[in-house]
């Protein structure tokens, strides 16, 4: 079985947003968005380096859109009705066509509601069974207070981002029982912080 | 070592032209359409009111546990033995789904009376682990959204986790609700096609919601003791052109769909029909003809699409429209366009207008896009 190799690693919550420099867009995306397209602009990865079809996304929402989607509605009433900019936010999925669209990956996208478990084993099954050569994996964990009143959950706004290659020259290898994606994040971090 | 091949077990599904796969072969047979004008959904507030409302139980104020439920109740039934052989450690479950049970949303905002099932049910995640738990689903669990392509894309991995071992039986369920919230953005995006949507017609000016619960059972093939439709391959692609417009010339989709072929080791002159996306939008039917004529030239291959009969039903799309698909591969027919008159100038030259019947469907390719740029194409086969 082939090698995968983290060959980055980024974590960013919302107080590196203001500053970010990703473009005149990026202050109409919403936050969920924003940091996810932020964290993978921090793995500073030239993605140019392979063919655009061949960079898979995957993508995990803690609370899918739920946040937007609170926004989204309680704005229905205003003057001129609900927004279609940001009715087009009230995917989980949206997420994963800004990166796509900002970076011009045109490879397979895959995109859960839930926590970072599933992300590295579909990832990793993608990459093995030739589906893409590299894979940009994000975990998003974007509550705001509003809608952490509906769903009862604390408010939390941050996203981590991994870049997988097939044999790769890497940070390490991808092992076979890696599924706590957060924390995978974090260890690299850590260890570039302490080398 | 050789993967094992997976097969369609059983199919439930819940939508506007009934509840069970009966009343949608009898309105795919006959070219019905349950698009219907709603109430609720009327003028000044809404564009169009034309919309493809399931039966629901008024008792219940959790639609999507219902949709999903019922729908799963039905293919777990047509799939009998063959799943129960399944231990529930092996039996998985993936969800398909854009918006879960929003309704609760709206209900909390107006301060009406919600339940706490409607309430969990908001987080797509917690209806994917309820429906495993209530369905003796005791193996990886997985929800999945990727806007419009959700049913197609949970279908691919509910087989991928067969194909891996780590399930023997999948439980896929699509399932998306006629909400207050969903037709207000179709709305403001002005979206909608106030006379309901005419896929590929000439006159086409925007979609019609719809709302499905719909279920298929995926087995490993060896524990199927008769021939059945296989999943065959799946292609996925992005636009990584816009947000919620497709790329004008078809690329990324004749790109999934290559990739689809190219899984499934066949060239395209081996399809044998296409059940395309087929919104009734002037950009996305005129996207979905040019990337067909880039991978399959003029070949008048048959065509058609289901959302003039059901509405757009985004999460559980990819699911009922591939229950269609296997209808037709087991009933032996072309499935028609509901609602086109007139085909628009470029659309496919073998757009199948009125269903008809033909000898056999070996390969089929089901087709969906959606908002981000996603594109997924799927192959079944038939043996």
């Amino acid at each position: 079985m082939s090698e995968i190799s983290i060959i980055a690693a980024s974590t960013v919550t919302a107080a590196d947003l203001p500053l970010a420099r990703l473009g005149q867009r990026f202050g109409r995306l919403d936050q969920q968005s924003q940091l996810a397209l932020l964290a993978v602009a921090s793995l500073n990865v030239n993605f140019d380096e392979l063919a655009g079809d061949r960079i898979g996304i995957c993508l995990a929402a803690s609370a899918g859109s739920l946040s937007t989607d609170v926004n989204f509605w309680n704005g229905r009433d205003r003057v001129g009705g609900p927004s279609p900019t940001l009715f087009a936010y009230t995917l989980p999925s949206a997420a994963v066509g800004e990166v796509a669209i900002h970076f011009r990956l045109t490879g397979p996208n895959l995109c859960f509601v839930g926590d970072d478990q599933v992300i590295l084993p579909e990832a990793a099954d993608l990459l093995r069974r030739g589906g893409a050569e590299a894979c940009v994996c994000i975990f998003c964990e974007v509550v705001t207070p509003e809608c952490g009143r509906v769903i009862s959950a604390p408010p939390v706004a941050a996203a981590h981002a991994l870049f997988l290659k097939n044999r790769g020259e890497g940070i390490r290898t991808l092992r076979e029982f890696d599924r706590d994606m957060k924390a995978l994040c974090a260890l690299i971090f850590q260890t570039k912080s302490a080398g | 070592m050789r993967e094992p091949e997976v097969v369609i077990a059983g199919c439930g599904v819940i939508s506007a032209v009934g509840c069970g796969v009966e009343p949608l072969r009898a309105a795919l047979q006959n070219n019905a359409s349950g698009l219907r004008a709603a109430e609720k959904f009327s003028a000044p507030r809404f564009q169009s009111n034309i919309a493809g409302a399931a039966p629901r139980n008024p008792d219940i104020d959790d639609p999507a546990w219902f949709l999903a439920a019922e729908a799963l109740r039905q293919a777990r039934a047509a799939a009998g033995q063959i799943l129960a052989a399944v231990p529930a450690g092996k039996t998985g479950l993936v969800l398909s789904t854009t918006k879960a049970n929003i309704e609760a949303l709206e209900r909390i905002a107006a301060g009406r009376p919600c339940s706490e099932s409607a309430r969990r049910h908001l987080r797509a995640d917690l209806l994917a682990a309820d429906l495993a738990a209530d369905h003796g689903a005791r193996g990886p669990v997985q929800t999945v959204s990727v806007a419009c392509v959700s049913g197609l894309v949970a279908i691919s991995q509910a087989a991928r986790l067969i194909r891996r071992g780590a399930a023997e039986a999948v439980l896929v369920i699509g399932v998306d609700c006629l909400s207050d919230f969903v037709v207000s953005g179709f709305t403001a995006l002005k979206a909608l096609d106030p006379q309901g949507c005419r896929p590929f017609d000439r006159d086409r000016c925007g979609l019609s919601p719809g709302e499905a619960g719909a279920a298929v059972v995926l087995v490993r093939a060896d524990r199927m003791p008769q021939s059945a439709v296989t999943v065959r391959a799946f292609g996925g692609s992005n636009d990584a052109n816009h947000l919620t417009g497709p790329s004008r010339d078809g690329s990324g989709l004749a790109l999934a769909i290559r990739a689809a072929l190219t899984a499934a080791k066949i060239s395209p002159s081996e399809i044998d029909y296409i059940h395309a996306h087929g919104t009734g939008t002037g950009y996305n039917d005129a996207m979905e003809s040019l990337a067909l004529k880039t991978i399959f030239g003029e070949a008048c291959l048959p065509v058609s699409g289901a959302k003039g009969m059901l509405g757009h039903t985004l999460g559980a799309a990819g699911v009922v429209e591939t229950i269609a698909c296997v209808l037709a591969m087991e009933n032996n027919f072309l499935p028609g366009t509901p609602r086109l008159s007139l085909a628009a100038e470029g659309t496919p030259p073998g757009l199948v207008r009125e269903p008809r019947t033909v000898a056999r469907l070996k390969n089929v390719l089901k087709l969906n896009t959606g908002f981000g740029g996603m594109n997924g194409a799927l192959i079944l086969s038939h043996v």
